[in-house]
């Protein structure tokens, strides 16, 4: 019912292939790094093509590379290339008057991002049904870094300008005039309706074309001329006359540039239906653009190397066959090369979208629109029942055409309305992130302004420091198996990245680790690196908020000292063991949360965690660690301490979806007070007197436990009393006099604390034992000791043991009131 | 007593060596020893380690952040020698957290890129600093890595070679790609090392606690780095 949504001409795609340039002989750069392959250098530089949009631009979609060298280019494709229509319709000059105008506009785009086309020719023009052209394959020069990363030439005979015939041929110069001159070419094809010297040889061509250097008078009047369209030529209506000879001027500073073209009077009438539609507020909201769709299509099964390989352009051969006949010491392959013929292939294959429009066939038009503020029960009960997956694991949930099809609708509408639908976004994330749209989540669950950009380009990005040559040797090492972060353009941006960071941030230094802190940002906004660059400067202050300092040790020392207070809360035999062998987190956690895992686990893995990270706040990534050493249980408590830090030095692997529902759980289940840290960015807490401060960090790395607030503890005598068991260790005389309601009394200084055995709390004993997942508060006062009893609840193996920070008498303010007096009851 | 076989390389690692076998299976003496690797980043330390604790390498080895920890045994006649090898970051900044691995440490391995003359310079102030601060029996060898890269050379052998005698250290150029002298470095450092039975006594948690008493060591200045 909803099918003629996606059923939709423009919504078309397709891809074409060709390989890369292999490296010959030597391997090795400079700095001892084996060379980038080609193939990656091409995928880096090719990812920006995807920003291009433009209604007479087909839109790029995707690079793939396949096996040795192979790349594969998805784009937009729909309707049919101009060269089909030439000597079978008759052009009018309005007709041609309006494809020159498309033309020039759309070459506009490419010249202002500084992309030439030089491969232009009726070809590479496809007309629409609606007789509006789009151009196709014009980023074919761009990426292939002006045809040095290929090793055939780009190049179409009877378009291309003479210079480019009279430069050396690896000369790879790229001037957008040579575009302006090969529109010359095609206007005079549409104009004499024939495709010009289609009769001629190669050389024959290419003779004629350097014969205009010679050609005294008017190009286009000699072409028309040696194709009997002399009276064509002379009938032309001056102005498109005037166009043409313009763009065949054989000096190339003598053509003018699209800009000028454009401001010819014979454009006037479109330019004046472009200026109706000036900003972004009339701009059509689409409910899903061509890059959706293209990802739906993959989920729903669409794949493009298949594809290709039913269509018999990608062919495999036995191995065998493509062995080296021999290789010299030096590395020079020889024999058995790859047939110059099969390099490129010009053929262009339409993915059918079939299994795609049968999947979604079934989907209810209202999913399209869905409704985000509604505040009449009858009309919500009208939107059709949810897609259900809860029970799904998330691996499946992102592979579900469907289910990304709802998340993906929902989260571009509550982007559109970013940031007044923060919130919104918020509790949506909850659920989960569709990856497609994970960099703008993101971005939006950081708050990021929208000034971001303007910011960026004002910083300082080259000045030389003396931080360089760190980040010089870091980033040839930050994960590089993925294919953005291991390519020129990526090591060219992480650089940016972190040269405006330590810029910005004079508070800051360059630690090693910042580097993979960055990769998320730069990998979810590869062709935003402002927007990357405003994603770590807000993360930073929220999650490791004073780690980069130049003297960090007070700062790590405390979060370390608090990882290790959070394992004696939850998990008090692992907290037990690990202090017994001597087994510091200072020996193997610095790296996990300096750099929030991001320098410990492969980016899928970062993303996920991160998408959860986000929601949290800075004391999420202790429960992840916490998450992982659970994870290795049963394994670390067997273990010596050489075993224990040789399992750290080499990872194994987690299972990160458990990882991170349990450090969710352990999160929502931790009163916030237990993770509160004196180093925390106070921004983003608000808090109280009856609050933790002043705990120096002699006081924590002494103390076993944790302490918790009166905020969190009067919060749960008045609204969870269940969940907790408050132990007063104030002498019998004190708590008879005023003590918390339903606390219990086990007088610190009538416990034998020789030996860890529990029941030495007498009559107590029991209630401890079974305290379960109770909360167990210690309230003591300033003449008891706040360290023994609780060291000996945690050797005793009692969980979620903490100590009320302010002890007793902190209570004793609060209204109204959670103290009692014994005798009054009495 | 504990101990740990750290990989199933192990036996091969000792016939590469053509170091003599245990003799029969009997028991000879089993040495324990510390070994730090010092050096500017991306100097090759981690590579180092990485081929001589599993003869691989790897391109792209990634930045180290803290410190890392691996073990490797090797037999030197009749005594196995055990190496406790603790791998440190190298970017200057993660200085403050050096003493805490080379504290107690019997052996250093101070590394430096022969493609590098700042590197060299930075090795000469980590063994002025082992010299100082660290036990005063410590056997210091000095690595120039990166021998692969000799066309690049910017740090001359012969350089090295005599800064190295004057100050009494071992010294090779090792390529960590290649493994050219990775294993050597690691016998010379094993030969030299005097050699005490720990058969009985000493266990991996030993090392733990030594560990340990030196990080207490840090915050109790003259203890034992004087």
């Amino acid at each position: 019912m909803t099918l003629s949504v996606f059923v939709n001409p423009e919504l078309q795609f397709s891809a074409t292939t060709f390989f890369a340039k292999q490296h010959k002989g030597e391997t090795c750069g400079a700095n001892g790094l084996p060379l980038t392959p080609n193939s990656i250098i091409l995928f880096g530089k090719a990812q920006f093509l995807k920003t291009l949009k433009n209604p007479y631009l087909c839109e790029y979609l995707d690079i793939i590379r396949g096996k040795h060298e192979r790349t594969i280019v998805v784009s937009q494709f729909c309707g049919k290339p101009l060269s089909e229509y030439l000597g079978k319709k008759i052009f009018s000059d309005s007709d041609i008057i309006k494809i020159a105008f498309q033309l020039l506009t759309a070459l506009s785009v490419l010249h202002k991002n500084k992309i030439v086309h030089r491969n232009l020719s009726t070809e590479s023009i496809l007309v629409q049904n609606s007789g509006d052209i789009k151009l196709f394959n014009y980023g074919f020069h761009y990426m292939t870094n002006n045809g040095q990363l290929v090793s055939f030439p780009i190049i179409k005979l009877s378009y291309a300008a003479p210079e480019i015939y009279l430069s050396p041929l690896k000369s790879h110069i790229a001037n957008s005039k040579m575009d302006i001159w090969s529109v010359g070419i095609i206007l005079v094809e549409l104009i004499l309706n024939k495709s010009l010297w289609s009769s001629l040889k190669l050389s024959q061509k290419i003779r004629k074309i350097l014969s205009f250097y010679q050609c005294g008078t008017s190009v286009f009047e000699k072409i028309a001329r040696e194709h009997n369209c002399f009276d064509v030529y002379q009938n032309l209506s001056a102005e498109l006359k005037h166009i043409i000879e313009q763009c065949l001027q054989i000096d190339p500073r003598s053509r003018p540039t699209c800009e000028d073209l454009l401001k010819n009077e014979i454009f006037k009438e479109f330019k004046v239906v472009q200026r109706n539609n000036p900003s972004k507020v009339c701009e059509k909201y689409q409910i899903f653009t061509l890059k959706e769709l293209y990802h739906w299509w993959k989920l729903a099964g669409g794949d493009i190397i298949l594809e290709l390989k039913k269509q018999g352009l990608i062919r495999s051969s036995p191995p065998i066959l493509s062995m080296p006949c021999l290789v010299m010491l030096d590395g020079t392959v020889l024999g058995q090369g790859r047939n110059p013929a099969t390099l490129y292939e010009s053929k262009i294959v339409q993915m059918s979208l079939d299994t795609l429009y049968q999947r979604f066939k079934h989907i209810h038009l209202n999913f399209c629109y869905p409704l985000l503020h509604c505040k009449s029960d009858i009309i919500a009960a009208f939107d059709p029942p949810h897609y259900d997956t809860k029970a799904l694991p998330l691996i499946i949930k992102e592979k579900d055409p469907e289910y990304q099809f709802h998340r993906i609708i929902l989260f571009r509408r509550l982007l559109h309305g970013y940031p007044y639908t923060r919130d919104m976004i918020r509790k949506e994330v909850e659920k989960d992130i569709p990856p497609l749209l994970r960099g703008e989540i993101w971005a939006a669950l950081l708050d990021i302004q929208p000034d971001y950009e303007e910011i960026y380009a004002m910083i300082d990005k080259e000045t030389v420091t003396t931080t360089d040559r760190q980040i010089e040797v870091d980033i040839p090492r930050c994960h590089q198996y993925n294919e953005l972060l291991s390519s020129s353009e990526g090591h060219i941006k992480l650089r940016r990245i972190l040269k405006a960071w330590v810029h910005q941030n004079t508070q800051y230094v360059y630690w090693q680790g910042l580097d993979s802190l960055t990769a998320p940002f730069l990998y979810l906004n590869f062709n935003d690196e402002a927007k990357a660059f405003a994603c770590l400067s807000e993360f930073v202050p929220k999650y490791v908020h004073k780690f980069f300092l130049k003297d960090n040790s007070a700062v790590i020392k405390e979060y370390l000292a608090k990882f290790s207070q959070l394992i004696a809360y939850h998990d008090p035999e692992l907290a037990n063991h690990l202090c017994d062998i001597n087994f510091y987190p200072e020996l193997f956690a610095i790296p996990w949360f300096l750099t929030v895992f991001s320098h410990v686990f492969p980016l899928y893995k970062i993303l996920h965690v991160w998408d959860n990270l986000l929601s949290g706040d800075s004391s999420f990534p202790l429960h992840i660690g916490l998450s992982v050493l659970t994870q290795l249980r049963s394994k670390l408590l067997t273990a010596g301490f050489n075993d224990c830090i040789l399992l750290f030095s080499d990872l194994p692997e987690v299972d990160i979806e458990k990882s991170i529902n349990y450090s969710n759980d352990t999160f929502k289940n931790t009163p916030r007070s237990i993770t509160t840290r004196e180093h925390q960015n106070e921004e983003y807490y608000k808090t109280t007197e009856y609050d933790i401060s002043g705990v120096t960090l002699n006081d924590l790395t002494r103390e076993r436990c944790p302490r918790i607030s009166a905020t969190d503890v009067v919060d749960m005598i008045r609204n969870t009393p269940e969940k907790i068991l408050l132990v007063d260790i104030r002498n019998p005389l004190q708590y008879s006099r005023c003590s918390v309601r339903n606390s219990i009394n086990i007088p610190c200084s009538s416990v034998t604390y020789g030996e860890h055995s529990i029941e030495n709390l007498g009559q107590y004993a029991q209630i401890l034992k079974n305290s379960g997942d109770k909360i167990v508060i210690v309230i003591g006062s300033t003449d008891t000791d706040l360290e023994l009893f609780p060291k000996f609840l945690l050797n005793c193996n009692i969980k979620k043991v903490c100590v009320l920070h302010g002890g007793f008498n902190i209570l004793i303010s609060v209204t109204p009131t959670v103290l009692v007096s014994q005798k009054f009851e009495a | 007593m504990e101990h740990t076989e750290p990989h199933s390389t192990e036996p091969e690692m000792a016939n590469r060596q053509g170091a003599a076998q245990r003799p029969n299976g009997a028991q000879g003496k089993i040495c324990q020893f510390k070994l730090v690797l010092l050096g500017e980043s991306a100097v090759g330390k981690s590579s180092l380690v990485l081929r001589f604790v599993k003869g691989q390498f790897h391109e792209y080895q990634e930045s180290t952040i803290g410190a890392a920890f691996l073990t490797q045994t090797v037999c030197l006649d009749d005594t196995t020698v055990k190496f406790e090898i603790w791998d440190t970051a190298g970017q200057e900044r993660y200085h403050s957290l050096a003493p805490m691995y080379y504290r107690g440490a019997q052996a250093a391995i101070v590394v430096y890129d022969i493609t590098n003359q700042d590197t060299f310079g930075r090795a000469k102030t980590w063994v002025k600093e082992l010299q100082r601060q660290a036990s005063p029996t410590i056997v210091i060898a000095l690595a120039g890595n990166k021998q692969d890269l000799a066309n690049k050379r910017m740090v001359e052998y012969e350089e090295a070679q005599t800064y190295a005698e004057e100050n009494g250290l071992l010294f090779m150029e090792t390529s960590a790609k290649t493994a050219l002298n990775v294993n050597d470095i690691f016998l010379a450092i094993a030969k030299k090392l005097p050699k005490y039975d720990q058969n009985q006594g000493q266990s991996g948690q030993g090392q733990g606690r030594r560990l340990a008493e030196g990080d207490q060591g840090a915050k109790t200045p003259g203890n034992c780095c004087k």
